[in-house]
């Protein structure tokens, strides 16, 4: 597994567990997404065959001021059910009125975290596509206690720039090798956005307060208008909203890979030190009928 | 976001790992404890053939996408007799678990893992090391599977009577354990293996409807046997009493299975009868499938319960607690608790009769408690006990690991008494 | 192998033979102890004068030797960043399997990244100069290694940052 799946495993296979199920049991989960989001799945009713689903994610009031309620509500239409009671937003689906595209439905429900962060960076594409919102027109995004999304749109690009901060010092050097890494890759591939990559708040959204620390870099990208139009627009925003989970994702697994590196180096060292130790002698030699050589 | 997000917690299993989120009643996933990887034919160590060039580590499958890729791919597994093995692909089976299915980022979350009774510490130790150097996780805690089933039938009783004392029997697919815990610490020279368990009962009664089925497809009778152990097996207080049933009333005990072919569709049905207790009854009676294994169950219970320490002994006859998917049948603790009381109850009367009746010992109580959080009693215990607030004080964090070292895993408080 | 580094490890062999020259010799201060002399330092005359030999201002070996023991120190290359991390955590992950490396010491001696004590009890059970190969291949192949590592982990940097900016169309 290379890239990171968009949707969520426990709402797709929670709710795909209950179609087509008579007597369902009632259902109530707690479950966490990247980037603090907790998700809440239970059933209501008499009958137990609507399930609802409600997400909890932190920046929420301020995806609003970027237009999120309008957006998932038309993504969820019908669905979208009274917000929970300490959630940001609820969704439900009753499993006795199935429409018939039910899969992409159940689909769209495990993506709900993806639809949130979609509104605003869509909002910016749009924006974008009418040319531009101005220098001074940056949406914050604080999805992360210490880490930012900041968006800015002009009439030919949009920038989405990452503050990335990490918190253990060995990550800080790895996160350095991988991030100079997509700013290199950039240059070999033209279709791919641009990506910038430095320790003081790029200019673009300079207006916007981003803080200068110690181990606090930002990754800028440049999102052309092949990306924010058209077919590209959606994978555009789905890819761009799991850059940090990808990065992080992959800084781990290397050092999963260096452990392993090392548990064969450790083996191997290990046989050559075993050579110093002399191979015990044989004492005692057998014939064929198991009869000793032994002197009498 | 209010509070904390939830600890993860993972019980890896030999033959099954469960994982979810802490404080919820059921794991998210019970997947099979596999691992599918790519096999490069180079010649040379284990070891050295899995150093790979590029991202060819991250192309794995785990769980049930690793039995259903196993064309491609080599299937392996990492934990061995509840022990893990194999590090470079127990820690690749974290990986995927964490990123792909539970989708938690390691760095935000506290984790609780489970080891089996007697785990070295040096495993710990390891474990410790992939944990918090490759995943960053914030604090991690190693908790005993016995403890947490303890922990998983406070469910059934009454908060001022939570005990970490008591006797689990866990029984899995492949081995039965009996293990005895005073105050949340295993009494490790007093564990007892049983080598009965699931996959023996199954064998069993695919043996026995072999005999007499003829209609079952040669290639499904281990998927049938296993069918019908789950739903219609059941555990019977006297054998021969059982089977008179069966005989004078067919229709009321025989049932009967509907199958069909997996390939040609062709429908088949099977009469089950006394597969339907006989197959847990080798618990009670192993020398049914086992030459060289004829102690029931109740006796091993008894004998581990009598070589530990003297003043637990009272508290672990009280509390005999069932845990994993082969305890499930019905009246398997009726049946359990009958038999141990004999033995207590025979010993306590010949106490009386040698003294010639100038002592009258206090009755000993035996209970086996069966709840209904019983398959997955070690993970539901550990989310429970992850979900308390004292689970992150004790918890070893990330700042203690730097500044201690992994040493500091290899002992993990117990907690959760209210004392 | 670069001109500098055959006769930089020839010179740590030679010296580590010549210091592998141990007997058995009891504690001259508690009464039935036999400590390695050169971690107690207790007694001046069982000690000799420590031997640096380096090859850089990183690359460089101290061997302390006393008549029970040598106690031999290795400095490792880090040109980076990258590599420091690379052989700090190379060194502690080796450093945690020590009790399968007999002559391994637990902590390496301040200022350098890890260290290895030979005592007469192990040159009595295994072969003296099979000891000393072992140094010498263990310094090469950390070289290796890490120079190997950093290699890796730049290309899987590369190939990740492709993937996801591949991604886009």
């Amino acid at each position: 597994m290379i890239l990171l799946e968009f949707q969520n495993r426990i709402i797709k296979e929670a709710l795909l567990a209950r179609v087509g199920v008579d007597k369902p049991d009632s259902i109530d989960l707690t479950v966490a997404d990247f980037d603090g989001v907790t998700f809440h799945i239970s059933s209501t009713g008499e009958n137990k065959s609507v399930v609802q689903v409600s997400i909890s994610i932190r920046c929420f009031a301020e995806l609003q001021a970027h237009g999120a309620d309008e957006y998932l509500k038309k993504v969820y239409g019908s669905n979208v059910a009274p917000t929970e009671n300490g959630y940001s937003f609820t969704i439900a689906l009753d499993f006795d009125k199935l429409p018939a595209n039910k899969d992409e439905v159940i689909n769209d429900f495990a993506l709900l975290k993806r639809h949130c962060l979609a509104a605003p960076i869509g909002k910016y594409f749009d924006l974008c596509d009418k040319g531009g919102a101005g220098g001074d027109k940056t949406a914050v995004i604080s999805y992360r206690e210490d880490e930012k999304i900041y968006l800015n749109a002009e009439k030919d690009r949009v920038t989405v720039v990452f503050s990335v901060r990490f918190r253990d010092a060995d990550d800080v050097v790895l996160g350095k090798v991988f991030l100079a890494e997509f700013v290199d890759a950039r240059k070999r591939l033209n279709q791919a956005p641009q990506v910038l990559f430095s320790k003081e708040p790029p200019r673009e959204i300079a207006g916007a307060g981003a803080s200068v620390a110690d181990n606090m870099s930002y990754v800028t990208f440049v999102l052309f208008t092949r990306h924010v139009k058209g077919a590209e627009r959606e994978n555009s925003i789905s890819l761009v909203q799991t850059f940090r989970d990808y990065l992080h994702y992959h800084i781990k697994c290397s050092k999963a890979y260096l452990h392993s590196r090392m548990r064969a180096r450790v083996t191997s060292l290990l046989k050559i030190l075993n050579r110093a130790r002399p191979e015990p002698v044989v004492v005692e030699r057998k014939t064929a009928t198991g009869k000793t050589f032994a002197k009498k | 976001m209010a509070g904390r997000l939830p600890a993860v917690v993972i019980d890896n299993g030999t033959g099954y790992t469960k994982m979810g989120y802490a404080g919820n009643t059921v794991p998210q996933y019970i997947i099979p404890s596999s691992i599918g990887i790519k096999e490069s034919a180079m010649v040379g160590d284990k070891s050295q053939r899995r150093v790979t060039k590029g991202v060819d580590d991250l192309d794995f499958y785990i769980g049930d996408e690793a039995v259903e890729n196993e064309r491609t791919y080599a299937t392996h597994y990492p934990i061995r007799h509840g022990i893990v093995d194999d590090w470079d692909l127990m820690e690749r089976y974290w990986e995927q678990a964490i990123f792909k299915y539970l989708r938690a980022d390691p760095e935000d979350h506290y984790f609780l893992l489970t080891e089996p009774p007697l785990n070295t510490p040096e495993n710990r130790e390891y474990t410790a090391e992939v944990m918090f150097e490759s995943f960053n996780v914030q604090g991690l805690y190693i908790a005993v599977q016995a403890v947490l089933a303890l922990a998983a039938s406070w469910t059934s009783r009454q908060v001022n009577e939570r005990t970490l004392t008591g006797t689990v029997i866990d029984s899995g697919d492949g081995v039965t354990h009996v293990i005895p815990v005073a105050e949340g610490y295993v009494i490790g020279s007093s564990i007892k293996h049983i080598p009965i368990a699931g996959r023996d009962i199954t064998y069993f009664v695919q043996q026995l409807l072999r005999e007499r089925e003829s209609s079952i497809p040669p290639e499904e009778s281990l998927e049938v046997a296993k069918r019908i152990k789950e739903t219609y097996s059941y555990v019977c207080p006297d054998i021969v009493k059982e089977m008179e049933k069966y005989d004078t009333e067919p229709s009321k005990w025989i049932k009967l299975f509907e199958g069909q072919h997996s390939v040609t569709k062709k429908p088949y049905s099977v009469e089950v009868g006394y597969e339907r207790f006989l197959g847990p009854e080798i618990f009670f009676h192993p020398e049914f499938v086992n030459g060289d294994f004829q102690t029931p169950i109740s006796t091993v219970v008894d004998q581990v319960i009598q070589s530990c320490p003297i003043d637990t002994r009272r508290d672990l006859y009280k509390n005999v607690v069932l845990s994993g998917g082969s305890t499930m049948f019905k009246d398997f603790g009726r049946r359990l608790q009958r038999d141990v009381k004999r033995f207590v109850d025979y010993r306590l009367k010949a106490t009386e009769s040698l003294s010639g009746g100038a002592i009258k010992p206090q009755p000993i109580d035996v209970n086996v408690i069966t709840h209904h959080m019983q398959r997955y009693a070690v993970w539901f215990g550990g989310s429970m006990l992850a979900s308390t607030p004292e689970f992150y004080q004790v918890c070893h964090t990330k700042a203690d690991y730097e500044e201690h070292g992994p040493s500091i895993c290899r002992h993990n408080p117990v907690f959760g008494t209210m004392t | 192998m670069s001109t500098t580094l055959r006769p930089y490890l020839d010179a740590v062999r030679a010296t580590i033979t010549a210091a592998v020259c141990l007997e058995n010799f009891s504690s001259q201060h508690v009464e039935r102890h036999n400590k390695p002399e050169v971690e107690t330092k207790g007694s001046k005359e069982v000690l000799l004068q420590p031997v640096v030999i380096s090859r850089n201002a990183q690359e460089r070996v101290l061997v302390e030797a006393s008549i029970n023991a040598v106690r031999i120190s290795i400095g490792i290359k880090q040109a980076d960043e990258i590599e420091k991390i690379l052989c700090k955590k190379f060194m502690s992950f080796i450093m945690m399997r020590a009790e399968n490396f007999f002559i391994l010491r637990r902590k390496p001696v301040e200022g350098y990244d890890i260290s290895f004590l030979i005592t007469n009890f192990h040159t009595e059970q295994m072969f003296k100069h099979k000891l000393v190969d072992f140094i010498i291949t263990f310094m090469e192949n950390v070289d290796v290694e890490i120079s190997e590592m950093k290699i890796t982990t730049n290309a899987r940097a590369r190939i990740c940052a492709e993937e996801y900016l591949k991604a886009f169309h």
